[in-house]
């Protein structure tokens, strides 16, 4: 029984530890802001050049989402998209299997 | 990973951009040709697809107190190879580029190269190598997954690092700067997308072992024993 569900298991030990990390760093490491990588990775740019990061303009025009919202809004879009597409996918292959077992 | 837009030199950004257009031209023709040769493919290709789209939606938080996404090619690198890999990389970093301004259209080739072609290219490597050794399945799968979101940001770091050489080590020494913030707070990503994406070929792997031997993913004799197994 135990051997059946060894991957499970194991991911959710995996998921428990990371946001067990996740905690940890949050409560002991001051100045955590927990920023994207990118925005760090930019901001080494801007150091190692020594100009700022505002003075990088885009290369070819480019739209911003207005605040965070709209932007985690379009996120859990994307998100949606595929979750959509997980869904319909193994739900099919469920059905099809399901279909040839009758048969 | 993303570059951001305007953070690559105009040379650089051609240049990348002429490296990745390869790719991505054999992998639409790739792509054209197994969905002729058989309809079936089309579910797993979008279900390994759109885990990409799920993945890298998601900003993690990280033990260096700051937050990354994983990248979600393993699987469909495992299943279709890298080419098809990076057809499904540009269309998520299009739509990245022009919604939420992450990356942007210049730095798109960059971004391709690093997400949809180095990474999925070494998870691919370390998938053939495994794949016929008496390894478990789900070790390999989970050792490839685990590669392809590594090197994506490697891959990132050498891009910068070539376009920011450090007055100091120059672009060694550059280098290890961009890799030393991408890399620690990758790791622990990639475990979790790793073991995450395991899990989901081990439900493909239980639903339909058939498309798996017919694309050749592993051999028959190891889908049918961990079909027992697990």
């Amino acid at each position: 029984m135990i051997k059946k569900y060894t991957l499970e298991i194991i991911t959710a030990i995996v998921i428990l530890l990371f946001i067990g990390g996740y905690l940890f760093t949050a409560s002991t490491m001051e100045g955590a802001e927990f920023g994207g990588s990118d925005g760090v990775g930019s901001a080494a740019v801007a150091e190692l050049t020594g100009q700022s990061e505002d003075s990088f303009e885009p290369l070819i025009p480019q739209w911003e989402p207005s605040s965070g919202e709209i932007e985690s809004c379009l996120f859990a879009i994307q998100a949606t998209i595929g979750g959509i597409i997980i869904g319909l996918v193994f739900g099919f292959w469920i059905g099809q299997n399901k279909k040839n077992q009758v048969i | 990973m993303h570059i951001m837009e305007g953070f690559l030199p105009a040379t650089w950004c051609i240049i990348w951009w002429i490296i990745a257009l390869p790719f991505l031209i054999y992998g639409i023709i790739e792509l054209k040709r197994i969905l002729n040769q058989n309809r079936e493919y089309l579910p797993l290709l979008g279900a390994t697809g759109a885990f990409i789209f799920i993945l890298s939606a998601l900003k993690l938080p990280s033990v260096t107190g700051s937050c990354s996404h994983p990248t979600g090619t393993g699987l469909s690198t495992i299943c279709f190879g890298p080419f098809i890999t990076s057809v499904i990389a540009l269309i998520v970093l299009l739509f990245q580029s022009l919604f939420l301004a992450h990356g942007g259209l210049s730095v798109l080739g960059a971004n391709i190269l690093s997400m949809g072609i180095v990474g999925p290219l070494a998870g691919y490597a370390i998938y053939r190598f495994l794949k016929n050794t008496a390894l478990s399945m789900y070790i390999t799968v989970f050792a490839a997954c685990v590669v392809a979101d590594l090197f994506t940001y490697l891959m990132t770091s050498i891009e910068l690092a070539l376009a920011y050489p450090a007055e100091i080590g120059g672009i060694a020494g550059s280098f290890t700067l961009f890799f030393g913030i991408f890399a620690i707070t990758q790791v622990p990503l990639a475990i979790v997308e790793g073991v995450v994406l395991t899990l989901v070929f081990k439900y493909i792997v239980q639903l339909k072992p058939d498309i798996l031997v017919s694309l050749g993913v592993f051999p028959k004799e190891k889908i049918e024993s961990a079909r027992s197994e697990f």
